[in-house]
């Protein structure tokens, strides 16, 4: 598809940004209305939906018996994968997996993994010989900007209220998996020359360079990225990682709460 | 289809294991307009199943050998999302979901007013979240609703439902178990205004009757649906919304 030069909307920022103003009337740090489901569809063994704005997106969780690695043979693996499907947006073609979705997937997966909140080992059946394999799998149903976060947000979502099938595979009880830590992703991206939280599809479109900070529970960082064409400085990093900060513990505590529920 | 005889589907009492007579169709919710970055869309849930459809366009065709001089085309993708399943789904296309997708755009082509759009492309995304058997019909149902919501004209609605046999006797709406170890399935697309049928596909065994009592229970089942399609299409629109 023909994708038109946004000028007139690159314009239209900039002249908002002066005044530190957004296309739909929100600060510069403010995210979007944000809802989270867990649980909520039949057949995975954890699952999420996150409604971020325009943005939809799905999470489930599955599991797998497999053969470990060879060079670790007591420690199970976590695969988190994204798909960008033409569903989402006119933009997505079908076809095999796009760079973009296979960016979007691997940075959520970072996130996860690199946080540590799954202990590996705690996935091993029989050392050398029987491992948990547990896969997330998200799916982008709408795509009205910033899906990073919204996948972040499902797939850790997803993975805390997992059940291990065990009964099915007739290895034992089932039981809930143990996930110690609860990473968050924060993303931003440059509109009329300045950085914004959460941006919208328009801000996105005539906007610049983005960057996702995933955050753990003591506020560690777990996975940065830079994406698009553009630089940035030390500075505005600074002011964007304590941003970063606050919405991630804000949002860990939604996590929480809807597990409470 | 079949092949474990030994599996009772049926109860003393004659109803079925999940409580249902045997021309009853599980619980359907149906929603219009769910995904605001689609020009129309709608969920679907069915029973367990949950499908989602998208509609993006007309839009220009492409490739260019897709093109029809005369009317649109219209371009389905029937997908189920790699968690939908028991075990789960590599993602990507199959024979079974290239089929289904296939015969689902000729089933819409059939009633979609393609000749409007000359040279262009209608395209229909279907998401299967939650697989309980069935999904097909769900996803077409929910096509024909996100076409509908999407301003398309069309001739008629199309309301996807299936009877089949279990333990020799015809039910409606198959449930996994059924579907599992039932004798027959018969998946249609009716037009509930007027009673045509635009989609068609079976397998496993009925006799003449049997196809006959099928048939009836699909066409009784489908003006339900009907009106569950029409009452979401009306909350979309009554609302004021758009």
């Amino acid at each position: 598809m023909v994708e038109l030069v946004p000028t007139l909307l690159r314009q239209e920022l900039s002249r908002l940004a002066e005044d530190d103003l957004r296309l739909d009337g929100r600060g510069q740090w403010e995210g979007r209305e944000l809802t989270l489901e867990t649980d909520c569809l039949y057949n995975a063994e954890g699952s999420a939906k996150v409604v971020m704005g325009d943005t939809i997106v799905y999470a489930g969780v599955k599991f797998e018996l497999r053969t470990p690695w060879p060079d670790r043979p007591a420690q199970g693996s976590l695969m988190c994968g994204a798909e960008l499907r033409p569903v989402a947006h006119r933009k997505y073609e079908p076809g095999p997996p796009s760079p973009q979705s296979i960016e979007l997937g691997r940075v959520v997966d970072r996130g996860i993994r690199e946080s540590g909140c799954i202990d590996m080992e705690s996935l091993c059946i029989v050392p050398g010989e029987k491992v948990w394999g547990v896969m997330i799998d998200i799916h982008v149903l709408s795509d009205g900007g910033n899906i990073f976060d919204a996948c972040g947000l499902a797939a850790i979502a997803a993975l805390r209220t997992a059940v291990v099938p065990a009964e099915r595979f007739d290895v034992g009880e089932d039981y809930t998996l143990k996930v110690k830590g609860t990473p968050i992703m924060a993303s931003f991206t440059r509109v009329g020359g300045r950085y914004v939280y959460d941006p919208s599809e328009e801000e996105e479109l005539g906007g610049d360079e983005r960057i996702h900070i995933t955050l753990g529970d003591e506020g560690h960082l777990h996975s940065l990225q830079k994406g698009l064409r553009g630089v940035f400085t030390p500075a505005e990093f600074a002011e964007i990682f304590g941003v970063a900060h606050l919405r991630c513990v804000e949002l860990r505590k939604l996590v929480a709460i809807q597990e409470g529920n | 289809m079949g092949g474990y005889g030994d599996v009772r589907l049926l109860r003393e009492d004659g109803l079925r294991l999940d409580g249902r007579k045997l021309d009853e169709m599980r619980p359907m919710t149906i929603e219009a307009g769910v995904l605001p970055a689609a020009d129309g869309s709608a969920m679907v849930t069915h029973g367990l199943n949950v499908a989602v459809a998208a509609v993006y366009g007309p839009m220009e065709a492409h490739p260019r050998k897709i093109q029809r001089q005369d009317r649109a085309v219209i371009d389905v993708r029937y997908n189920m999302a790699p968690f939908s399943t028991s075990d789960r789904i590599r993602p990507g296309f199959n024979r079974r979901s290239r089929e289904i997708s296939k015969v689902t755009a000729e089933a819409l082509e059939s009633v979609v007013l393609c000749e409007r759009y000359p040279r262009s492309k209608i395209r229909v995304e279907i998401e299967i979240l939650a697989a309980e058997a069935g999904t097909r019909c769900a996803g077409l149902t929910a096509a024909a609703v996100a076409l509908a919501d999407a301003g398309i004209p069309m001739r008629d609605l199309i309301v996807g439902v299936a009877s089949g046999k279990v333990e020799g006797i015809v039910v409606l709406d198959l449930d996994k178990a059924e579907d599992n170890y039932g004798q027959a399935d018969l998946p249609v697309g009716i037009l509930p205004n007027t009673g045509e049928i635009a989609f068609l596909q079976m397998d496993g065994d009925l006799s003449p009757d049997e196809y006959n009592l099928a048939m009836e229970y699909n066409f009784k089942a489908a003006a339900e649906i009907h009106e569950i399609m029409v009452d979401a299409l009306k909350r979309r629109y009554e609302g004021g919304e758009n």
